[in-house]
């Protein structure tokens, strides 16, 4: 049984400093996509102009506001995009093969914490899902708080005690509250956005490469291009590594709100520690929905050589960060 | 003309943080009654529940005829208690009660293997907490409520339309040192 022990050892600042951390470094790598977005947009707008202009003043004239005016329109474009994907959302429950909603009947102490984790977040109470697989893990999904779920596997349920699976529970309740669906996907649209047009643009250039040798901007268009190329290969590589670095930042978030709710980190670093033992792929688990889990179920990143690559903080990071709120 | 417009913008400003302001009070009141009004459904239906719990325990149980009826009375009055600090105190004294009987049913296997037990013990598990989870949201919710309701300058809004500082639920010193208890 796991009476939380409310106010027992745990200053309350604690958890709303680590959050408030958190959201800030989220915030600077939004910024820091928009500007590679953005930057590369007043790139290929510049570009244009000294491949087009005729005239010196003409390059002058229109070099700047054709750069702005592609920024902009990259960044209005990347927006519509997002609104796009948001109304059509809901499809990454979809990609979850597998996972099936289970009755109150069928899982009554599921269900209980699920009600427990809702109530302690002030939210309705999600769908409750189960994947028929032995490898333990958990997901949540929902664009909105009024509609989501979230999705344990049998392997979980069997693994874990109570206390453990309401940590886990409270971990994915933390998503949702935190909005990271939603997070998640204005994040993605914006670094598959940055991959089309770099795409593009290498593209572009290798067909246009012959045809501006007697325009005015010869020798500056020269220099942008190499610009452009370089920025091209490296901008969704950069962009992606932002991603990553949101998706654990995000992770860390959720840890923490786990322990706002529970006000017990014991019940999460235990299950975290089980969950990473046990962790493997399972049919339902992909790339591309990878981020939605507690543990990262397609890839295992331990060594900190690949930590910039990796979706999820490494294990040990987060049992720190969690015995640090518990202290 | 230009003073006109400011006039109007500053207008329109102040309006709009007026509704905002006014509608941020209300979400937050009507959070924390909510939250209120969650802890009483889940007190009733402890007290439901812990009846079932004991016939079905009471024959397995034979030598803790004690406890079971501690439980029973604790149960009793907290049924009875009026006004938050006497339900506050006999709901204090029922937790501490059923966490004694379930340490105890611990020693008692053939309990674990009855699903009807198990079941009501999860049950009365998530129940209590429920109630410690909507207390927890409760005094959250209180607290944002009563900060703005006493900073400045939403203070001058909530004076206007009566909306009043809430008061913080303590948790009572029994109800701290709960022991935990492992179910599996």
């Amino acid at each position: 049984m796991s009476v939380p022990s409310t106010a027992q050892g745990l200053a309350g600042t604690d958890f709303i400093a680590a959050q408030r951390r958190n959201r800030r470094l989220t915030r600077w790598l939004l910024y820091i996509l928009t500007s590679i977005a953005m930057g590369l947009g007043a790139l290929i707008g510049a570009v244009l102009v000294a491949q087009t202009a005729s005239t010196e003043a003409e390059l002058h004239e229109y070099m700047v506001p054709v750069a702005i005016f592609f920024a902009l329109l990259f960044g209005l474009f990347s927006l519509i995009w997002t609104g796009i994907s948001l109304a059509f959302g809901d499809r990454m429950l979809a990609g979850i093969a597998g996972a099936k909603e289970a009755t109150r009947e069928e899982e009554p102490q599921l269900h209980n914490i699920v009600e427990e984790m809702a109530i302690a977040a002030g939210l309705p109470k999600p769908r409750v899902l189960v994947i028929e697989t032995e490898i333990p893990n958990a997901f949540a999904t929902g664009l909105r708080t009024s509609r989501s779920a979230i999705g344990v596997t049998r392997g979980l349920l069997n693994s874990l005690t109570r206390s453990e699976l309401q940590g886990v529970i409270g971990h994915e309740m933390g998503h949702i509250a935190n909005l990271d669906t939603r997070y998640m996907t204005i994040v993605g649209v914006t670094v598959g956005l940055i991959a089309l047009v770099s795409e593009l643009a290498l593209r572009g250039l290798s067909f246009g490469r012959s045809s501006n040798n007697d325009k005015k901007g010869g020798g500056l268009a020269a220099i942008l291009i190499v610009f452009l190329i370089v920025f091209a290969i490296l901008a969704p590589i950069a962009a992606k590594l932002v991603q990553f670095a949101v998706s654990r930042q995000r992770e860390y978030l959720a840890d923490a709100t786990s322990v706002q709710f529970t006000r017990n980190p014991e019940g999460l670093i235990g299950a975290l520690r089980k969950l990473t033992e046990a962790a493997k792929p399972f049919p339902g688990a992909s790339g591309a929905t990878q981020h939605l889990f507690i543990v990262n179920p397609v890839r295992q990143f331990t060594s900190k050589t690949w930590a910039l690559f990796a979706t999820h903080p490494a294990l040990e990071d987060r049992i720190k960060r969690l015995q640090n709120l518990g202290a | 003309m230009d003073t006109t417009w400011i006039v109007i913008g500053g207008v329109v400003v102040i309006g709009l943080w007026l509704i905002v302001t006014y509608n941020r009070l209300v979400s937050l009141r009507n959070q924390a009654s909510n939250a209120w009004s969650q802890i009483d459904v889940q007190l009733k239906r402890r007290h439901d529940l812990i009846p079932n719990l004991v016939e079905v325990v009471k024959d397995a149980m034979g030598y803790e005829q004690e406890t079971l009826k501690q439980v029973v009375e604790a149960r009793n009055s907290a049924v009875k208690a009026t006004g938050p600090a006497e339900v506050g105190a006999a709901e204090a004294a029922l937790t501490a009660a059923t966490t004694k009987l379930f340490a105890l049913m611990e020693n008692y296997p053939q309990l674990r293997a009855n699903d009807n037990v198990m079941q009501l013990q999860e049950e009365l598990t998530t129940t209590e907490n429920k109630i410690s989870f909507s207390r927890q949201f409760y005094n959250d919710s209180i607290m944002g409520l009563n900060n703005m309701v006493q900073s400045f300058p939403a203070n001058m809004i909530a004076g206007m339309f009566g909306f009043t500082t809430m008061p913080h639920l303590d948790i009572p010193e029994s109800e701290r040192a709960v022991p935990k208890v492992n179910l599996r």
